[in-house]
């Protein structure tokens, strides 16, 4: 059984057995379900099992407390990577890609995981995909007022979903749009799209909603409340570090780079230092909506 | 001296930016930021082996400078390279 899906203008698609009980847990997708498209950009496909290979280790991820470990490796003709959901804990899914990132072969190996394992496995493909497409996949939480969507990033446990949160509280007429994992695209007409998706980490806000970027905003924790405009070498290292991606793919990472200069041109980068307060919500507001 | 295998430097904006790309890099989270002279002495060298001689040579092609002082800024520039490891020996 296939179901399509559309997240940011890019069709992928999920091929599992009839009755696999994965199917029943994936309502996270249900607002991008498309019919189903003959020649998506990639499928993932749920397997019983894979071929042993020689598998060569080549990333062992940034093992942070709490956040999923993912470990890449080189295969014959392509990739592997397995999952787990945070240090220490043992992997739950094992997928073989192709080395165009079209196809997924996805095994889990623990089913009560089986979920964090399929959206990681559809993340990560996705973001690879993507690359070269004038598309990132960021780390970031969003809000939209306006009719703007303005993006806060920073490092786990920083607090861009509490700033989100600020604006909910303080700032009339703001939505969350994605509170994790949003989209980006730089569309035709040069202009960055933000689009919501089905990855939003512990906030379920699946929305398929897009709007144009109002500001990327690198939230800093300081005493004071203040913002600045980011010079074009921080707001490249901020999109650098905020988006997925291999750059050990060559191709990869030249669409990465120009679509990080093509955001950089269009779109203003900021630092927010702030407290979790609501004042900080109105010094963001103040300087933000002004755009 | 040669530079590392997997790293490339970008113009981005008007900007000459060094990062880690390729396998052999896959670890290495830092973007180095090169002025116009720095740039310009690493897309010389890059893909060959250099000495701080060479260094040295190619800023006296390309700008007003003494030897003396073009020396000294070469030499800096390979320990500096050397020293956040884009560069080895």
């Amino acid at each position: 059984m296939t179901k399509s899906y559309k997240v940011a203008g890019h069709v992928f698609s999920f091929v599992f057995p009839e009755e696999h009980p994965l199917w029943g847990l994936t309502g996270q997708y249900k607002p991008f379900e498309i019919p189903t498209d003959p020649s998506p950009l990639f499928i993932v496909e749920l397997v019983e099992s894979l071929p042993v290979e020689t598998l060569e280790k080549v990333y062992g991820g940034d093992e942070e407390p709490g956040q999923p470990v993912i470990l890449l490796y080189r295969r014959n003709g392509g990739w592997a990577f397995e999952m787990a959901p945070c240090p220490g804990r043992p992997v739950c899914g094992r997928a073989y890609v192709d080395g165009t990132f079209s196809h997924v072969r996805l095994q889990i190996l623990r089913p009560s995981e089986g979920l964090f394992a399929l959206n990681n496995a559809a993340m990560l493909v996705f973001a690879f995909s993507t690359a070269s497409l004038d598309t990132l996949e960021m780390h970031a939480s969003v809000v939209v007022n306006s009719g703007k969507a303005f993006l806060w990033l920073a490092k786990s446990g920083t607090g861009k979903s509490t700033h989100s949160q600020l604006w909910l509280d303080n700032v009339q007429g703001s939505h969350l749009l994605n509170d994790d994992n949003p989209v980006v695209r730089v569309m035709e007409d040069g202009h960055t799209e933000v689009f919501g998706t089905p990855w939003s980490g512990k906030t379920p806000c699946y929305r398929n909603e897009h709007y144009p970027a109002g500001a990327f905003t690198e939230i800093v924790r300081s005493p004071e409340n203040r913002i600045r405009r980011k010079s074009v070498l921080e707001a490249y290292a901020l999109l650098y570090s905020s988006s997925s991606g291999f750059k050990a793919d060559p191709a990869m990472s030249d669409g990465l780079n120009a679509t990080y200069e093509k955001i950089i041109t269009a779109t203003p980068c900021f630092t927010l230092e702030c407290r979790p307060d609501a004042d900080a919500a109105r010094v963001s507001s103040e300087t933000l909506l002004k755009l | 001296m040669k530079i590392k295998e997997g790293f490339k430097l970008r113009t981005i904006v008007g900007e000459h930016i060094v990062t880690g790309e390729g396998l052999a890099q896959v670890n290495f989270n830092k973007i180095i930021s090169l002025n116009e002279t720095a740039a310009y002495l690493w897309e010389h060298v890059t893909g060959k082996e250099f000495s701080v001689e060479d260094l040295t040579k190619l800023l006296l092609d390309e700008y007003d400078v003494d030897e003396a002082t073009a020396s000294k800024d070469a030499a800096a520039i390979a320990d500096k390279w050397i020293e956040i490891g884009i560069v080895e020996k």
